[in-house]
C-alpha cells in the first residue's frame, strides 16, 4: 500500500486519495444533500413560522422556542410519557432478558434452538406487531375473553381506553419486540467470559445467586453500561410500534416524543397547514435533551462500573 | 451425576426457558391461526384459540381485494426491498474496503463524521426537506425517490462490518495483485469482492429483513397514494385509516403474507443475522 503513497508525492492530492475518495462518493454525497442540508434547512426554519407555503414564511426570531418554553405543553407531556415508556419497560425487560441468556448459554438440550426462536420477534415488522397485540387487547378480544373465562375479570377491560391500560399494552408489545436483540447482546457479552473463572468458583464453594453477583455480574459490566444505554436510547426514541398500536390514543395521552414530532410537520402524519417551523424549534430542544440525557448516562455509569 | 440441587436447578432453568419461549411463540400463532378465523370471530370471538371452521377465505378476500391490493403491494415490495439491498450492499462493500485498505488523506475525517451520524437523531425534522429534493428530481410520491435517498444512505453498522471483515484477510493478497498490477479497485474487483461472501451474506439478510419490514418511511413517500406503497405500510395504512374494524381480516391474512418472507430468510440465515448483529453492536 505504501507504494501507491509514495508513487505520486508531489501534488497534494495523491491518486490513490482521489480514487479513495470517488469510491465513496455515494456516502459523501449523501452525507451533504441528505444529512447536512435537511439539518441546515430544520436549524434555520426553527426560527419561522413556516406552514409549507413559501410565502407565508415570516421570521419569528426565539418565539417558537418561547412557545415551546411558556405555552405548549403537548411537548412536554409527550416527553413524559417517553420517559415513562422507558422506566415502565426497561426494568423488566433487562432482567428478562439476562436471566434468558444466562439460561440459554448453558448447554442443555435445546437451549440452542432456543436462542434463535428468542430473537424471532425481532424479526418481525413493527407495523405488525402493533396489528397483532391491538387485536388481542382490543375489547372484546381474546385476552378479556381469556381473562373473563379465568375469573380474573368479571367484565372486558378497555385497555385503550385509559392512559395507564393502554400504557401497559405498549409496554408489553414493545418488550416482546425487542428483549430478544439483549438476550443475544448478554449472550456475547457472557461468552466473553473464560470458563476457568467459574470452575474455581465452584472450587471455592461459590453458590449460584453468588456466583453470579459476584462473578457474572461485575465481569459483564462493562457490557451491561453499554447495552443499558443503547436500551435507554433506544426506548426514548420508541415512536412506531405506539404509532402502530394506539396512535396517542386516549386522546393524545400515549403521545410519545416521536410520534409527537412525527405528527407535528412529517407529511403524511402532520395536519396540512401545520406550523413546521415550530416543529423544526421542537425538534432541536428535543435532540439537546435527549444527549443531554446520553451524556449524563455515561457519567453515572462509569461511576457504578468503577465500583465493581 | 447431577446432585438434587443441580437436577432443580435444571428443571428450573426449563421452566422458566419454556415460558419465556411462549411469550415469544404465543402472539404469532395467534396471528396465523387467527387468519383463518371469519371477520366476526377475529373481532369478538371469545376465548376460542381456534377458529370455530379454518377457512382461507381471508386470504382470497385479501388477494382480490381493491382497496388492499395485495397483489401490487408484494411486487412494491420486492421492487424496494430488491434495489435497497442491492445498492446498500454494494455501496457498504466498496466503503468498508476503502476504510480498511485505503490510505487516503480525509479518512480519518470521513469515518469519523460516517460513525457520528449513528446517533444523530433529528426526529423527522430531516423528513421534510429530503421530500423537497426528491420533488426537485420529479420522484415525488412513489418508491423510487426513497430507492434514490436509500442509495446514498450511509450504513455505519455495515461499513463497520465489512471493514473489519476485510482487515482480518492476510494483506500478502494485496500486494501479490498489486504487484501483478492490479489497481486499488482492481485488487477490490478481483481479489477482495469473492472472499466478502459470508459477511454479504448477513449484510445482505438485516437489510432485507429491514425494508421488507420498514412502513414509516414507504408510507411518507407514497403518502399520495398508498397503493403504491409497500404491502407492510399498505397495512399500517389500512390500518390507522380508520377501515379497521371492517378489515381485520384482510389485516391479518395480509400480516401472515407480509412476515413469511422474512420468517423463510430467518430460519434458512439466522447464523448470519445474529453473527451481523453481534459483530455490529457490541464490538463495533
Amino acid at each position: 500500500m505504501n507504494g501507491i503513497l509514495s508513487r505520486k508525492k508531489r501534488s497534494f492530492f495523491t491518486k490513490h486519495d482521489i480514487e479513495c475518495t470517488a469510491l465513496l462518493l455515494p456516502e459523501i454525497i449523501g452525507f451533504f444533500v441528505f444529512t447536512i442540508y435537511p439539518i441546515i434547512w430544520a436549524v434555520q426554519k426553527a426560527f419561522y413560522y413556516y406552514n409549507g407555503i413559501q410565502s407565508r414564511t415570516t421570521f419569528v426570531g426565539l418565539d417558537n422556542f418561547k412557545a415551546l418554553f411558556t405555552t405548549n405543553g403537548a411537548y412536554w407531556s409527550a416527553l413524559g410519557n417517553s420517559f415513562l415508556f422507558t422506566i415502565g419497560k426497561l426494568p423488566f425487560e433487562i432482567p428478562i432478558a439476562l436471566i434468558l441468556a444466562i439460561i440459554v448459554s448453558k448447554n442443555y438440550k435445546g437451549f440452542k434452538a432456543s436462542r434463535v426462536i428468542l430473537y424471532l420477534p425481532t424479526i418481525i415488522s413493527v407495523a405488525v406487531v402493533g396489528l397483532v397485540f391491538t387485536n388481542m387487547f382490543s375489547y372484546f378480544g381474546y385476552i378479556n375473553a381469556v381473562l373473563m373465562k379465568l375469573g380474573i375479570i368479571k367484565s372486558g377491560i378497555d385497555f385503550f381506553a385509559s392512559k395507564g391500560s393502554a400504557m401497559m399494552v405498549i409496554i408489553i408489545a414493545s418488550i416482546w419486540q425487542t428483549f430478544g436483540i439483549n438476550t443475544i447482546y448478554f449472550l456475547v457479552a457472557l461468552s466473553n467470559i473464560p470458563t476457568e473463572v467459574y470452575e474455581s468458583a465452584k472450587l471455592d464453594g461459590a453458590g449460584t445467586l453468588v456466583t453470579f453477583f459476584k462473578i457474572t455480574l461485575p465481569l459483564i459490566s462493562p457490557v451491561f453500561a453499554t447495552i443499558l444505554l443503547l436500551a435507554i436510547n433506544g426506548s426514548l426514541q420508541t415512536g412506531d410500534i405506539i404509532l402502530t398500536l394506539t396512535n396517542g390514543a386516549p386522546g393524545g395521552q400515549t403521545e410519545v416524543v416521536m410520534t409527537y414530532l412525527l405528527k407535528s410537520m412529517v407529511p403524511g402524519f402532520a395536519q396540512t397547514n401545520a406550523d413546521i417551523g415550530f416543529g423544526c424549534a421542537v425538534a432541536m430542544v428535543n435532540a439537546v435533551i435527549f444527549s443531554l440525557v446520553a451524556l449524563i448516562y455515561i457519567r453515572l455509569s462509569k461511576k457504578v462500573v468503577s465500583y465493581f | 451425576m447431577h446432585s438434587l440441587f443441580e437436577k432443580i436447578k435444571i428443571a428450573v432453568m426449563y421452566l422458566v426457558l419454556a415460558i419465556g419461549l411462549v411469550f415469544v411463540l404465543f402472539p404469532i400463532f395467534y396471528m396465523v391461526v387467527s387468519s383463518f378465523k371469519s371477520n366476526i370471530e377475529i373481532m369478538a370471538g371469545g376465548a376460542n384459540f381456534f377458529p370455530v371452521k379454518w377457512s382461507m377465505d381471508n386470504y382470497i378476500t385479501a388477494w382480490n381485494s381493491d382497496v388492499f391490493n395485495v397483489k401490487r403491494l408484494i411486487w412494491n415490495s420486492i421492487y424496494y426491498t430488491v434495489l435497497v439491498v442491492l445498492f446498500t450492499a454494494a455501496n457498504s462493500c466498496i466503503a468498508g474496503y476503502v476504510f480498511a485498505r485505503g490510505r487516503f488523506k480525509g479518512k480519518k475525517l470521513w469515518f469519523g463524521v460516517f460513525t457520528a451520524l449513528m446517533f444523530v437523531n433529528f426526529g423527522g425534522a430531516n423528513i421534510l426537506p429530503t421530500l423537497q429534493i426528491i420533488a426537485k428530481l420529479h420522484l415525488s410520491g412513489s418508491l423510487s425517490g426513497l430507492i434514490v435517498v436509500k442509495f446514498f444512505g450511509i450504513n455505519v453498522v455495515n461499513i463497520y462490518l465489512v471493514k473489519s471483515f476485510v482487515s482480518s484477510l492476510p494483506k500478502e493478497l494485496d500486494e501479490a495483485a498489486m504487484i501483478d498490477g492490479c489497481s486499488f479497485f482492481g485488487i477490490f474487483r478481483r481479489i477482495i469482492a469473492p472472499l466478502l461472501l459470508p459477511i454479504v451474506a448477513t449484510v445482505v439478510m438485516l437489510g432485507f429483513q429491514g425494508s421488507w419490514n420498514e412502513y414509516l418511511m414507504p408510507m411518507v413517500f407514497t403518502a399520495s397514494d398508498p397503493l403504491k406503497g409497500t404491502l407492510v405500510s399498505g397495512l399500517f395504512y389500512l390500518k390507522s385509516s380508520g377501515g379497521a374494524a371492517t378489515n381485520w381480516n384482510i389485516l391479518l391474512a395480509g400480516s401472515v403474507i407480509a412476515s413469511i418472507p422474512v420468517l423463510i430468510v430467518y430460519l434458512y440465515g439466522n447464523k448470519y443475522f445474529i453473527q451481523g448483529l453481534t459483530a455490529g453492536a457490541v464490538k463495533g
